[in-house]
């Protein structure tokens, strides 16, 4: 579909001329995300400056039945922000002011587009923090994060980003702008529109503030390392330590792949002979982590680790925190097409699936590396292929249908922390059933009645 | 166990035969994942996906596959605001080597009549040997007897002109260093402006007529030379002193005290061969070394960006000026010509009381024990009218308080 120029004219009467664009070279961009292979070209690219102008946007889409793709910065990994219909590509990178940083009640209010880091500092600045720790803290937005409810390196000690969002305020694609939630941490005048808006991914309305919670800066981090003969082995170490009693801020871990990807994106010395790493981190006073890195150390050892170091000071800690949130890309040097997924098993399965993931890359016979959240049994098996080979990137998908088939029957699911999006909607039936999917689709009908918003994702 | 069955949409289509613009290995390096952004000037200052390395790479893709006419005007606009800076190449976890893309897409974008002609202009200076030595033999720079030696140093196509007295103050720090004066442009001007091949000629001419290590005082020449001479050939004058173990003396002082100096980095000399704690190191052994936030970034001189897009230029600049006035410095050292004149013209427009010094002119000052210099000498003092005030002041008066000079 094209705009006719009348829509382009009254869209530009309301966020003023600049920022409307329709020529081919200004939307091409805006065709694709950070998902592999999904791209589709939207008409116009559109940037509001508050929550009004998202308002009259969204009343005129519903109007007229254009969809509109609301997007932050698009790192996300689900193409969730690829406007598959075309239309009006809802860019909120404008609204990128921090209103409010309350340390009296530990909160901080933000427009959309205020960037994951820039939170985190403003916060940090404070002495408090924003816990959300996504791998991609640097681009993403705070809106966006919680559009598609983020998870990250921390969700093990401090949840995921669900478990940070007190309120929002929300553009309904029939123009109303609510509030959800707010200041309080108890709440419970209605149903919880403020969980279901987060990682509504962008389907139900478009989310223009935000107040999330805060905590106090814990005084002390700490990082360590073991390294294992095999992946399942770290995952086995995992359940010791859990089962010791310690909830570690932190417990990623890595395959031998992923370990010579990341040392050769970051030279940090990290062994290349062992079978994978297991990355453990805590923040507190400095006794208790201590105490608790020194545990986890200990079983780590019982478990069988070849060698267990602790960083010794803060800048080689988070240069390894760091290096693990770059795993991905990393692992992208050794092809052309990267194909990542995000299957998630109860945490005592996560050895067991991670045998299932290795049977099934022999099976199919396509290179796969695994990386992920061990502390949350949120595994991310990554296929690095030749993107001219049709053949390996069939066989990949078909890996990837298996696992996914795995994870479900072993209590797990589909995404952890990705994302449903475009990308993985085939397969949400699976995991939800045919009654729940019914009823996301009455409710995305109740708020969407015209069906503009994000369409042919989520609730479709 | 039956796998789920994998949707029909998601049947990966293979990228077809493009034009041939861009070399596919590098092309197909990008994952699109979005570390670049925080990283890149003209994203910042344009919050526009276009405007970033990851957008800017969709575009080259779309053009390079057809999906976009070679002369759309996003593509022009695109190639020419980006800066080359090259601050997205160290943060890229997949290693996209973007200063190459960025040069093809020039050279693709930029070829025959669409090349700004200014940028030509200046190319065809650069090319012009004896011009631009007879300038700089009248402008005084460092010369000796031009017989073949192990280390030489490079005096740039303008710098030779623009600033001779960086090659003298080399000549104080390095006595036995040979400065052939007969040597020519090494390139990097046409690389960046849509004549790479050129560029790599150029180089490789300059590599001959240099035998042996060539040291230079310009960040930017440095990378290019680098990348066609290999990196052991090439010395950025931090780095030649830092490998060849030489210990800067004495001290530079304003007004009894050490002076309070920040840095700017050359971008090609930062982002492309990775030299950023060597001129730190220097600095700070005859001076008070001040990091300031954003020192790092570029300064929008770029090469000929401060020429071609002026206001552009100054947009990226103008915050990067007000951080180094915050911090309360007295000199920015600079490592590259271009950065010199950047922060040199625009320090002065703004009547700042800080001055940018090449770190040749501040080891050199701190080991003659002088004070440095106040600069060039067709500097005089302006009367300007203050319309506000309805009063007369000095202009310059008030921007050079305190100097010791």
């Amino acid at each position: 579909m094209t705009l006719d120029r009348t829509l382009v004219a009254e869209l530009e009467a309301i966020v003023g001329a600049k920022h409307v664009r329709t020529d081919p070279g200004d939307v091409e961009p805006y065709a694709r995300d950070a998902t592999p292979v999904f791209r589709a070209v939207p008409d116009a690219v559109v940037w509001p400056a508050d929550t009004e102008q998202v308002a009259a946007l969204l009343r005129l889409a519903t109007e007229r039945r254009v969809p509109v793709v609301p997007r932050g910065a698009g790192s996300n990994l689900c193409a969730a922000t690829v406007p598959e219909r075309g239309g009006i590509v809802l860019v909120l990178t404008r609204m990128d002011r921090i209103l409010e940083i309350s340390p009296g009640e530990l909160l901080a209010r933000v427009e959309a587009g205020v960037p994951t880091s820039v939170l985190a500092d403003a916060a940090a600045a404070q002495g408090l923090l924003y816990a959300p720790d996504p791998g991609s803290r640097t681009v993403s937005t705070v809106g966006g994060n919680v559009a598609t409810c983020a998870g990250g390196l921390r969700g093990l000690k401090y949840g995921v980003t669900r478990n940070y969002v007190l309120g929002t305020t929300a553009v309904l694609p029939t123009g109303e702008v609510i509030s959800t939630g707010g200041r309080l941490w108890k709440d419970v005048a209605g149903y919880d529109l403020t969980r279901l808006l987060t990682g509504s991914e962008g389907t139900l309305g478009v989310l223009t503030e935000l107040t999330v919670a805060l905590l106090p800066m814990p005084a002390t981090t700490n990082t360590g390392v073991a390294y294992f003969g095999s992946l399942a082995e770290a995952g086995r170490a995992v359940d010791a330590i859990i089962g010791d009693g310690i909830v570690p801020a932190t417990l990623e871990f890595l395959d031998a792949k992923c370990i010579g990807a990341v040392e050769e994106y970051a030279n940090l010395g990290l062994r290349l002979d062992a079978g994978a790493l297991l990355l453990f981190g805590d923040d507190g006073p400095a006794d208790v982590v201590d105490r608790n890195l020194g545990r986890i150390g200990e079983q780590c050892t019982i478990s069988g680790a070849l060698e267990v170091t602790l960083a010794e000071d803060v800048a080689r800690s988070e240069a390894l925190l760091t290096a693990r949130r770059c795993s991905l890309p990393a692992l992208s040097r050794l092809g052309t097409l990267t194909l990542l997924e995000d299957a998630t098993v109860p945490r005592p399965r996560l050895a067991a699936m991670v045998d299932r993931i290795d049977e099934i890359a022999d099976r199919y016979e396509v290179p796969m590396a695994t990386f992920g959240h061990a502390g949350d049994g949120n595994l991310h098996p990554t296929c690095v292929v030749d993107q001219r080979d049709e053949a390996a990137i069939h066989r990949a998908h078909k890996a990837f249908g298996d696992v996914f088939a795995a994870a479900i029957e072993m209590d797990g699911t589909i995404t952890g922390e990705h994302g449903v999006g475009a990308a993985k909607l085939p397969y949400l039936a699976a995991r939800l059933g045919a009654d729940q999917m019914a009823l996301l689709r009455r409710i995305k009908a109740a708020f969407d009645p015209a069906g503009i918003l994000n369409p042919g994702k989520l609730g479709s | 166990m039956t796998g789920l069955q994998h949707p029909p949409h998601e049947q990966h289509m293979a990228t077809p035969p493009g034009r041939g613009i861009f070399d596919p290995q590098l092309l197909d390096r990008c994952i699109s994942c979005g570390f670049c952004l925080p990283a890149c000037p003209t994203y910042a200052v344009s919050k526009d996906e276009g405007s970033s390395p990851r957008g800017r790479i969709t575009l080259m893709r779309a053009l390079e596959t057809g999906r976009l006419d070679e002369d759309d005007p996003r593509l022009r606009e695109e190639s020419s605001f980006c800066l080359g800076c090259r601050a997205c190449e160290p943060v890229c976890p997949a290693g996209v080597q973007y200063g190459d893309l960025l040069e093809e897409w020039r050279d693709h974008q930029w070829r025959g009549r669409h090349r700004p002609p200014l940028a030509q202009a200046l190319m065809m200076v650069a090319e012009r040997t004896p011009l631009l030595r007879m300038m700089g033999l009248v402008r005084r720079h460092a010369r000796t007897a031009a017989v073949p030696v192990q280390t030489s140093l490079m005096l740039g196509c303008f710098e030779r002109g623009l600033f001779p007295g960086v090659s003298r103050a080399v000549r104080t720090l390095l006595p036995d260093i040979a400065v052939p004066p007969q040597q020519g442009c090494c390139g990097a001007l046409h690389a960046h402006n849509g004549e790479s091949e050129k560029g790599r000629e150029l180089a490789r001419k300059l590599g001959e007529q240099l035998p042996g290590t060539i040291v230079t005082t310009a960040g930017g020449c440095a990378a290019h030379l680098a990348g066609v001479l290999g990196r052991d050939r090439v010395h950025e004058l931090s780095e030649h002193l830092a490998k060849t173990g030489a210990t800067p003396v004495g001290e530079v002082k304003i007004d009894g005290r050490r002076a309070r100096v920040a840095i700017q980095d050359s971008c090609h000399l930062r982002n492309g061969l990775r030299v950023f704690a060597e001129p730190r190191a220097l600095i700070s052994a005859v001076a008070d070394f001040v990091p300031v936030r954003g020192d790092e970034s570029c300064c929008g001189s770029a090469g000929t960006y401060s020429l071609l897009r002026p206001r552009d230029s100054k947009r990226i600049l103008a915050p990067k000026l007000d951080a180094y006035e915050a911090a309360g410095v007295d000199y920015v050292v600079t490592v590259n010509p271009g950065c010199q004149q950047q922060l040199h013209a625009n320090l002065r427009r703004r009547e700042s009381a800080i001055r940018a010094v090449h770190l040749a002119d501040l080891l050199a000052a701190a080991a003659e024990g002088r004070p440095l210099t106040r600069g060039r000498r067709w500097r005089v003092p302006r009367v300007r009218f203050d319309l506000r005030r309805g009063s007369r002041r000095r202009g310059a008066s008030g921007g050079t308080a305190g100097w010791s000079a």
